[in-house]
């Protein structure tokens, strides 16, 4: 059910509307106008992107992951030591890291495939956790102090540099990278789940069983999802850090990082190419406004506020955000939103949040 | 109802079922949620003293700023300086204020609104610069206005909170942030502004090695501390006649615990003391029994532990058990500092432990500005000012004065202002010789100071011209100990 995705591709009020969309995100910086909102759309599409790429595998192979700050942490290791310590320039950085990230996924995903459902996610925080606290007790990569990045820097003064991959003057380059980003994963998202490889993992999702009795390499394409999954959590860790400017493995790779990768785009929609997107562009905004209007007075009531908002979101869209754009869509057809029959109902009811991968276990 | 129920059919095609109806519930919920959100829209807390009344009721009727005590009418700047700016000079202040450091934040919050407190009122009784005249004398009275943000303990957070500062809540300085991490983030989101960035209460070295041009910091660091701390130990032993001269480190995993050990290797050397062994253990361990073995087994005189509070009653406790006690135990603030400790413990086992501190409350009887400042803390939040509230205090003033010496709200004037400090052991609260920055913005007249409990209380032992009592030693045995 969730698994619609482009197939409206073929009308043109599609694709007005998506042109519409990329006028509006290419001006957006000459809109907002200010750093510290540019700042939060910055921070939308470094979720966007994570979650896209926590999609690969957790939406459409239905394997899922509570680990993928690892991922992130990685690549924004990879190339932090690369450039401070050798003065290698992030871009170079950023495919190193996703390199050490594709190849640690599928060293880590060969052993923990072979667990399912429940097990796999426990093993990805078990992952997770182990290097957190190797970078922790690892004097080469800063250990628990971090890393400072060191600014660019013209006359003393910090500086913008694309060689750097740092923008100190000018927030605009970042945006437009972090875009480039979450266009790059959505597009891989787009063609992965169009190619023989999607409709592979959809099938090992639905039924592992039965996917392997009609010939799909199961273990094989769960590896690819999961190297592609990292190399993009690891392309977004290079650029966080130039961004952030600073990083200690509880920044870049502690669980809550993980869960509130999985959580944007579960709570997007599962599975589908605009889920992870409208799921980071609700719920970053969500914890930025609550936390800045309600974060000085001291007593939490934003947390309470963004946490209500989660369980809204849960209890009325548990299929997420995507479940409420389509019901738009249908209706924007005119057709009669038919109720859903008993049947329907009654499987929607107990759909839990991480249904899809219940599923598999049956 | 009848009317509701037929515009609800309306909406989901003919039939009400109980989804729909929790559904309708959901968004009776958002309304209000909504406009709280949107009612809250100016949620500064300012503790001015009435220079820009702050945006207080909304359409919604709530009351999104706590009124600040005393308000004054607005006094309007101008006339002296010409750079004097209208309404209140806004700085901005990031400290965790929830998660786990939430209560050391908000004591802190208080710390800091008191020292604006004292600024922009008149306040004749407190002997410190700026508090006999309301407002900054050199802008024209303007009032300050602090802007507090929540970092929730994360770095990535405070980077965000710091460019909302500057760029929406437009301040002229940014202060904060307590964890090391999260100061890092946000003084570089300051460093890349350009505008000035003080801190008080983080006590990592890099953060004033990178040499960052606009960050300042007046309390003393981890390098320090560990100085004061082997100072101690040394000055025990040469003047006191206490028979030490081995030292044990036991020491969390985290950047506070490692740096920490760090420097307390290389001051031990640098005192003649000799460290005979080392202990790492993951924070909010569960057992510390194998850790506390090997250290009963390296036999040192000294024990030199890292720790925050839970972590360091289990080392008491798990050493009371195990019968482990060295002669001397001098800990690196921290858990050991923070009077849970010795209630976790009880102040029979926790008697004669020592800790480094920059500022204990003893300070009050030999400091009575320190006494006074403690007085209105205390009338404020209920309770004695400790360490880091102190911190966080003394560092908002030196920030203020610089301010006011700058006579504008100019960056870079506030920033030579504050590379011009210099002030006095008597301009402070804290047990200091002064405040001045070197060229990395160090302040290099700050000291730790050591304390013993004694009683149940902190009591500051060393340096010894400003203790209060003669250091205890050695350690008693824990079974000769009254429960």
């Amino acid at each position: 059910m969730t698994t619609a995705t482009v197939r409206t591709g073929t009308r043109p009020v599609f694709w007005v509307a998506l042109g519409l969309l990329a006028v509006v995100l290419l001006a957006l910086p000459l809109i907002l106008r200010s750093d510290s909102r540019l700042n939060i759309a910055i921070l939308v599409l470094v979720y966007a992107a994570l979650a896209q790429a926590w999609n690969l595998l957790g939406g459409f192979a239905g394997q899922i992951s509570l680990g993928n700050a690892a991922f992130f942490g990685l690549g924004a290791y990879t190339s932090t030591i690369l450039f401070s310590r050798w003065e290698v320039t992030p871009w170079l950085g950023m495919l190193g890291g996703a390199l050490v990230a594709a190849v640690f996924a599928v060293i880590i995903g060969y052993p923990v495939f072979r667990l399912g459902g429940h097990y796999f996610a426990i093993a990805t925080i078990a992952m997770a956790e182990i290097v957190l606290t190797v970078f922790n007790d690892w004097e080469f990569v800063g250990g628990a102090v971090g890393l400072l990045i060191p600014f660019a820097r013209v006359d003393g003064r910090p500086a913008d540099s694309w060689y750097y991959l740092q923008f100190n003057q000018h927030k605009e380059p970042y945006y437009y990278i972090a875009l480039a980003l979450v266009v790059l994963v959505t597009a891989v998202t787009i063609g992965v789940s169009r190619s023989k490889v999607g409709y592979y993992l959809r099938a090992i999702k639905n039924d592992q069983q039965a996917a392997r009795a009609l010939g799909v390499h199961v273990l094989r394409y769960k590896l690819i999802a999961i190297a592609l999954s990292a190399a993009f959590s690891a392309i977004v860790g290079t650029f966080y850090a130039q961004y952030l400017l600073y990083i200690d493995p509880e920044t870049t790779m502690r669980l809550e990082l993980s869960v509130l990768i999985a959580l944007v785009a579960i709570l997007g929609g599962v599975g589908t190419v605009a889920g992870p997107l409208i799921g980071a562009a609700v719920l970053i905004p969500a914890a930025e406004l609550t936390r800045s209007q309600l974060g000085g007075t001291g007593n939490a009531v934003d947390l309470i506020l963004y946490g209500g908002l989660i369980i809204l979101i849960s209890i009325f869209q548990p299929n997420g955000l995507m479940g409420l754009v389509e019901r738009v869509r249908r209706r924007g057809r005119g057709r009669p939103l038919t109720p859903p029959s008993d049947e329907e109902a009654l499987a929607r009811e107990e759909a839990p949040l991480l249904g899809t991968y219940e599923e598999e276990r049956g | 109802m009848d009317h509701e129920r037929a515009h609800l059919e309306g909406v989901l095609g003919g039939r009400l079922t109980r989804r729909g109806m929790l559904r309708l519930l959901a968004a009776g919920l958002s309304v209000p949620t909504m406009s709280l959100l949107a009612a809250c829209g100016e949620a500064s807390v300012g503790d001015d003293g009435g220079g820009a009344a702050p945006t207080a009721t909304t359409a919604g009727g709530a009351t999104a700023t706590r009124a600040p005590s005393g308000s004054t009418p607005a006094a309007t700047p101008g006339g002296a300086g010409g750079a004097a700016p209208s309404g209140p000079i806004r700085i901005g202040v990031i400290l965790p204020l929830s998660g786990v450091a939430a209560s050391v934040g908000i004591d802190e919050k208080a710390a800091l609104e008191l020292a604006v407190k004292i600024v922009n009122e008149a306040t004749p009784d407190v002997a410190l610069p700026l508090a006999a005249t309301a407002g900054l004398p050199n802008l024209g009275g303007a009032k300050v206005e602090l802007i507090f943000a929540d970092s929730q303990g994360k770095a990535e957070v405070g980077q965000s909170e710091a460019e909302r500062l500057i760029t929406q809540e437009k301040v002229v300085a940014l202060f904060g942030c307590y964890q090391s991490a999260v100061t890092k983030t946000a003084s570089a989101v300051a460093e890349r502004a350009g505008i000035p960035f003080m801190n008080g209460e983080s006590s990592s070295p890099a953060l004033t090695e990178s040499g960052y041009r606009w960050f300042f910091r007046t309390s003393p660091h981890d390098g320090d501390f560990s100085k004061a701390i082997m100072a101690f130990i040394r000055a025990m032993a040469d003047e006191k006649g206490a028979d030490v001269k081995t030292v044990s480190l036991l020491y969390e995993d985290t950047d506070f615990g490692v740096n920490s050990a760090t420097a307390l290797k290389a001051e031990a050397e640098a005192h003649g003391l000799q460290v005979v062994g080392e202990v790492k253990y993951k924070a909010n361990t569960t057992s510390l029994t194998s850790e506390v073995q090997t250290l009963r087994s390296q036999g040192a005189d000294v024990l030199a532990p890292a720790s925050y509070t839970n972590d360091a009653i289990l080392t008491i406790e798990t050493a009371k058990q195990l019968g482990y006690l060295p002669k001397m135990i001098v800990a690196q603030d921290a858990g050991y500092s923070d009077p849970a400790f010795i209630e976790g413990v009880g102040a029979a086992f926790a008697e004669g432990i020592a800790t480094r501190s920059a500022f204990s409350i003893d300070i009050t009887e030999i400091k009575p500005v320190a006494a006074k400042v403690n007085e209105l803390y205390k009338q404020a939040t209920g309770k004695n000012m400790h360490d880091v509230p102190a911190r966080g205090f003394t560092a908002m003033m030196v920030l203020l004065d610089a301010i006011n010496r700058a006579g504008s709200t100019e960056p870079e004037a506030i920033r030579q202002a504050l590379e011009a400090t210099d002030l006095g052991p008597d301009d402070t609260i804290m047990p200091w010789k002064g405040v001045k920055f070197d060229e990395k913005h160090q302040n290099i007249l700050g000291t730790g100071v050591i304390v013993q409990i004694r009683n149940g209380e902190y009591r500051t032992v060393y340096p010894f011209d400003v203790a209060t009592v003669e250091p205890t030693f050695p350690l008693q045995p824990w079974d000769q100990r009254g429960s």
